[in-house]
């Protein structure tokens, strides 16, 4: 199987002030491709750095991090921001769709910032995942049209568009009534079924459930 | 992405809260009117000034008189003959920095024609006058250097006098005037001349067409025991340290500095001229206060739009956006959007400057010159104001961005 994730001895330390905050105190992470992973653990208990760290969002105090095969620790700003656009699809709590634009330019968004892609091409994909998400008929709305449910799928779709090598959620259904958390979950369950490989953070037992393996973290470590 | 990309992103998302853009910007639109309906009105009144100085004999013109005397004068200054006709006439052969000399000699004096009569004034020169004032006769001509050598009896009179004395200015022509109880033939009236600062103000040359003049030869002969004057009328030639040279000169023929010289504008006019002095320090000082107030209220808004879309910029990171993409991001939105509002304001500002320049009847015009400066302004205030918070969002880690409240 081919490891996608290899993270070792992960530590974070912020510092709040006057006070250090030990986030992460040494955690090792393998994925590998097509797994369906949920991270879980009580609030503070380092799940969230965790994977704004595994999703290249942030860098560790320590401990080595393998993407892909790639040094993550060893990259320069701009390769970075190419692994962000290219291998990883980050999916928020808070969807942070642009609510200036709309659905499809939403979608669109990373191939723009890819370069190399037209604009007719970046059209034609984003309409072809909006559509194997059901949300074809919403293309043309603007985020604040939609239902948060749909929002959220607006969101995958983002994820999706590069065809990242991972699909990272944070809490995707923290914000959503259970009718449209489950819709969402559905999305996600039919994504691994066709392949793609998920790792998503939640506080939320059910939702945890629903993964093929549960990492648990309490107090910066995996338990 | 490459720049140009992202330049045109940035100008996309602009389009694209045009309506939010316009409300946030009212600041910047009103900074910007208001800095150039100051330059505007400002600049309108110094165009006015130039042009009573040109009315007056445009710059260059020096006048020279006698200093009050001292308290408790010196030996030197008790000496000395003060102004006279041959410091004038050692002028006109030593100081090469002057273009022309005139000696001038004034005195109030009874005017008479038939019953109608009055006292007024009655200046003594000599042609030179004419041309260093810029007078021109309406009727009949100024004096002549044949009047001067002859001592003549005849008089220019000013429009004001001549209408009077006479019913119509141009009647006067070849009639006889009595001044100072002597009797002069009337060989020239000068036109009316009126200038006006404001329309509120009065004619500010009225005191041009209140007054004869006659020649300098025949007014000391006539009236004075000795050939002191009142004043002299200098021009300079251009780019000549004329005043100082006048200066060194006559110290030199009076031995104490017991006069006064005083460049064009300062002299007969003075009165409007400090008026004028007052209202373009007034202006002068409202324009940098709307100017610095203005670009406060640009950077303000510019910081409070890009703080105020950190998090936006952290999800672009997300997505692969790279430091620079998002800087120049931020930099096209802030060039469109103050570009946008300095062209507003810009309209605005010639709207309000038309209506107070209306209002007041004051010349006012919005030039290119002030155009530009406005513009440049807004755009650099904004850039400026754009740099900072854009430079800091680009620096921000992807996590720190998406945090920050």
């Amino acid at each position: 199987m081919l490891s996608l994730i290899e993270a070792r001895g992960l530590a974070k330390t912020y510092r709040l002030g006057q006070v250090d905050v030990e986030a992460l105190r040494g955690v090792d992470a393998d994925v590998t491709a097509g797994e369906y992973i949920a991270i879980t653990g009580p609030s503070g208990s380092g799940k969230s750095t965790l994977m704004h760290i595994l999703g290249c969002l942030d860098s560790p105090t320590s401990g080595s991090y393998r993407l892909d095969g790639e040094d993550v620790g060893a990259l320069s700003g701009k390769r970075l921001a190419q692994v962000r656009n290219r291998k990883v699809g980050f999916v928020f709590q808070t969807f942070n769709l642009m609510p200036r634009l709309t659905v499809e330019e939403n979608v669109a968004l990373p191939l723009k910032y890819r370069g190399g892609v037209t604009r007719g091409e970046r059209r034609a994909r984003a309409l072809k995942l909006l559509e194997r998400l059901g949300l074809s008929p919403r293309v043309g709305h603007r985020p604040d049209e939609l239902s948060g449910g749909e929002r959220q799928r607006v969101a995958i779709a983002r994820a999706l568009i590069g065809e990242p090598a991972i699909l990272m959620a944070d809490e995707p259904t923290g914000n959503l009534d259970s009718q449209a958390g489950n819709e969402v979950l559905k999305t996600f369950a039919e994504l691994h079924a066709a392949g793609h490989t998920i790792v998503l953070v939640t506080h939320d037992p059910g939702v945890a459930a629903r993964a093929q393996r549960v990492i648990q973290m309490s107090d910066g470590r995996v338990v | 992405m490459n720049l140009l990309e992202s330049l045109l992103t940035g100008l996309d998302e602009a389009r694209r809260h045009w309506g939010q853009t316009l409300l946030s910007l009212l600041g910047l639109i009103l900074g910007t009117a208001s800095i150039v309906t100051v330059l505007a009105l400002f600049g309108g009144q110094t165009a006015l000034t130039e042009q009573f100085l040109s009315e007056v004999g445009g710059r260059g013109t020096i006048i020279v008189s006698d200093r009050e005397p001292s308290a408790h004068p010196g030996a030197r200054e008790l000496a000395s003959k003060r102004l006279t006709f041959r410091d004038a006439q050692y002028l006109r052969d030593r100081a090469n920095a002057l273009a022309a000399v005139s000696p001038g000699w004034a005195q109030q004096l009874s005017y008479r024609v038939g019953n109608a009569s009055f006292t007024g004034q009655v200046i003594g020169t000599v042609p030179a006058y004419m041309v260093i004032n810029d007078i021109k006769p309406l009727v009949g001509r100024y004096l002549s250097d044949l009047d001067v050598q002859r001592q003549a009896r005849v008089a220019v009179l000013g429009w004001k006098y001549a209408d009077s004395l006479f019913g119509r200015a141009t009647a006067a022509l070849g009639q006889i005037v009595s001044i100072g109880e002597k009797s002069y033939r009337v060989v020239g009236v000068l036109e009316r001349e009126e200038f006006y600062f404001a329309a509120w103000e009065n004619n500010a040359l009225e005191y041009r067409n209140e007054r004869a003049y006659i020649p300098i030869s025949t007014a000391i002969t006539q009236y004075s025991a000795s050939d002191h004057l009142d004043f002299l009328t200098l021009k300079a030639r251009p780019g000549a340290g004329a005043e100082a040279q006048v200066r060194s000169l006559l110290y030199a023929r009076h031995g104490v500095e017991d006069f006064d010289i005083r460049s064009s504008g300062q002299g007969a006019g003075q009165q409007a001229g400090q008026f004028l002095l007052l209202f373009n320090f007034i202006f002068l000082v409202v324009g940098v206060v709307s100017l610095v107030t203005g670009g406060i209220v640009i950077a303000n808004i510019l910081l409070a739009s890009v703080v105020e879309r950190v998090r936006e910029f952290g999800t672009r990171m997300a997505l692969g956006a790279t430091a620079g993409g998002i800087f120049a991001h931020v930099l096209a939105e802030v060039l469109v959007v103050t570009l946008i509002g300095g062209l507003l304001g810009l309209g605005l500002g010639t709207a309000l400057t038309g209506l107070v320049a209306h209002m007041m009847q004051m010349p006012a015009v919005v030039s290119p010159f002030i155009a530009t400066v406005s513009l440049t302004t807004a755009v650099s205030v904004g850039l400026i104001a754009g740099v900072f918070p854009a430079v800091r969002a680009s620096r921000l880690a992807p996590v720190e961005a998406l945090r920050y409240a």
